[in-house]
């Protein structure tokens, strides 16, 4: 036994002394690299980075943005056509800066300004997590962005006006747990790359992080802590069930959120989770949204929206909207009902969804399509009245938000 | 000697059977193994189409003055309703003989046609398109002979009930057509057309569900098992929904 590892220890330290990095030779520890497969997942890397069907992290998935077509690249560790040739500057500057090897910038699709909060030694165990992987031969065209985006050099204006580098700096004033989690949710977990509501350029409103945004025809929701359109009546063991079952006792997750969680927050480990769920219900951002006033019951639009349902909506939803726990989700007291933006309510009355399946709850339920049964006038005053029934009070929904919808829907299911 | 036949027997059907085996096994399977979850797909509903009023698909004019007039005598109008006419029941057959229904899609339609047991479903050699193509004009020319070139449409109700009931005890012959078969299908039709869901063109604002108190196409009586004796106190609802959906202006 002694001698083999006293001739590993040689190897060991013949390799640290060519390359010199110590970082790399650390790189080969198991701990090290079970913490860059840890941060991988909390990163959700995976989830861009591997196409459907195809081999983990070589590239591949194609992202919708509002400007056009950019695919994923492959990072595994193949020298050709991954990320096998690049040294450690290249890849901390390509996850934290944008900047790839050669100066080439990145697109925000990848999200550096979130990763840019990242540690040196977090980025470097992804890194030594990634070079694990077997390599995989897999050429990808990442920019197939239409003119003038699909210039490069654009993003150094775009970057000079939307991003700000920068490590994370720990609160002093929190727990560490805390500061965990806001490592977590403004790092790693790029929780704003969704959520957080976008400039006509697409970089995140600064005055506004968390507050919802708009991505693929849904609406990621407010996820700060206020209490009428954020996450501020759930509790902590609420948001931290939600995470890690992708159901709690108000919702189900499904669209980009059911990926999310299938890939990324369910594989997560409990403490992250837990520290999250901490970080989010004391962020500090979000206040108590003034309510709004509830529209009258005998209003024409309420009127119709209480009939349609009574008659499609109420056998699973309850005439009370308090829906079933794990089942069918919430509709009376509930954020997402009641946001300014109603895109994911008409989307999901129109064309169904279905939830996420964990491994905790497998049952995936889901709720059926309308668009066949139901006219946008009609769909616009069921979720009006949902929207204004129980003690929920927000805007009416207009026939031609979802008219939009269903056109949109049918261009691009 | 017995013995010997039913070794050779058994060996042949051994045989067989171990043929047919290996073929069943190399034979490329059309099942679909799923695992993890159901498949679901977004916006994958498979709705009934609407049936539109509109211009005849099946009948002619002749063809639909007479059916008209025949399902409002199968189902006359009265102080509680709609007749079978009103009801929408012709443009109800019209739009199923113009569909599968009417071109026999779902049925075995190859011979040997014998005469089956009434458990045994539909053994005729024709689709229903068919036979109302015939039936109706058979039964039109009968009245055309019997009622000195009249239509049936322009009979006393009185008569109109003598003919179809002839036509249902077997008491009136048509030429080549089992007026009994006929009448026995067009009856069936009309009622369907009284009580299917509106969206397929009868139960006009669901009439036939008023008229027997059928709630339509709700799915969840949960709040109503354990009150006994009390009226279901809601409005019949369609497929399509019922006038209460309509946003009013």
């Amino acid at each position: 036994m002694k001698p083999v590892m006293r001739s590993a220890l040689a190897i060991a330290a013949v390799l640290a002394a060519v390359s010199g990095d110590a970082v790399a030779q650390d790189g080969q520890s198991f701990d090290r690299i079970e913490r860059g497969r840890t941060l991988a997942v909390l990163g959700d890397c995976g989830a861009c980075h591997t196409a459907p069907g195809g081999k983990p992290f070589a590239g591949g998935l194609a992202l919708e943005t509002p400007f056009g077509k950019i695919v994923a690249p492959n990072i595994t560790p193949d020298r050709q056509t991954g990320i096998g040739n690049f040294t450690n500057a290249e890849f901390l500057s390509a996850l934290r800066e944008g900047r790839s090897r050669g100066g080439k910038l990145l697109y925000p699709a990848m999200p550096y300004p979130a990763y840019t909060k990242m540690s040196d030694d977090d980025v470097l165990a992804i890194r030594a997590y990634l070079a694990t992987l077997t390599p995989v031969s897999n050429a990808v065209v990442s920019n197939q962005l239409p003119f003038p985006f699909n210039i490069r050099m654009a993003m150094l204006g775009w970057n000079w006006l939307n991003f700000t580098p920068g490590r994370y700096q720990p609160n002093s004033q929190k727990s560490a747990e805390w500061n965990r989690g806001a490592y977590i949710v403004q790092g790693p977990a790029h929780c704003g790359t969704c959520h957080t509501p976008k400039t006509v350029l697409g970089g995140d409103k600064a005055e506004t992080p968390l507050a919802g945004g708009m991505l693929q025809g849904w609406y990621a929701p407010n996820i700060t802590n206020d209490s009428r359109t954020g996450i501020g009546t759930w509790s902590k063991d609420e948001v931290v069930q939600y995470l890690k079952t992708g159901t709690n006792s108000w919702t189900l997750a499904s669209g980009p959120m059911a990926d999310a969680i299938s890939h990324s927050t369910s594989q997560m480990v409990d403490a992250d989770i837990a520290a999250i769920a901490t970080y989010l219900k004391d962020s500090g951002l979000g206040g108590a949204t003034a309510a709004a006033v509830a529209i009258a019951a005998s209003d024409n639009a309420m009127r119709a929206g209480a009939a349609i349902f009574k008659d499609s909506c109420a056998a699973c939803h309850k005439d009370s909207g308090l829906g079933e726990a794990h089942l069918f989700p919430r509709l009376a007291g509930s954020a997402l009902v009641q946001a300014d933006d109603p895109t994911t309510l008409a989307r999901v009355v129109l064309h169904g969804t279905r939830a996420v399946a964990t491994s905790a709850m497998p049952t995936a339920p889901a709720m059926p399509a309308f668009d066949w049964r139901l006219s946008d006038a009609q769909i616009a005053a069921v979720l009006t009245f949902v929207r204004n029934s129980w003690g929920n009070a927000a805007a009416p929904v207009a026939a031609g938000a979802v008219t939009k919808q269903r056109q949109s829907l049918a261009a691009a299911p | 000697m017995a013995n010997i036949v039913v070794r050779s027997l058994s060996r042949r059907s051994f045989l067989a059977s171990t043929a047919a085996l290996i073929v069943a096994g190399s034979t490329p399977g059309f099942a679909r193994t799923i695992v993890g979850r159901m498949p679901w797909e977004p916006g994958s509903a498979t709705p009934p189409v609407q049936v539109r009023p509109g211009p005849w698909m099946f009948f002619t004019a002749d063809e639909a003055a007479l059916v008209e007039a025949a399902v409002d005598r199968l189902i006359p109008p009265d102080d509680r309703g709609p007749g079978g006419k009103d009801a929408g029941c012709a443009v109800y057959i019209d739009r199923q003989l113009a569909g599968p229904y009417g071109g026999a899609a779902g049925l075995y339609m190859r011979p040997p046609f014998m005469p089956g047991a009434a458990t045994q479903g539909y053994q005729l050699p024709g689709s229903p398109a068919a036979r109302y193509r015939a039936g109706l004009l058979a039964l039109a020319d009968h009245v055309r002979t019997a009622f000195a070139g009249k239509t049936f449409r322009e009979l006393a109700p009185a008569d109109q009930d003598k003919v179809l009931g002839g036509l249902e005890t077997g008491a009136i012959v048509l030429k080549d057509v089992n007026g009994a078969e006929f009448f026995a299908l067009l009856l069936q039709n009309t009622q369907e057309g009284f009580f299917a869901d509106p969206v397929y063109g009868g139960n006009r604002d669901m009439a036939g569900w008023k008229l027997v108190g059928f709630p339509g196409s709700r799915y969840d009586y949960r709040d109503w098992v354990d009150q006994h004796d009390k009226a279901y106190p809601l409005p019949p609802v369609s497929i399509m929904g019922r006038s209460d959906w309509t946003v009013r202006e």
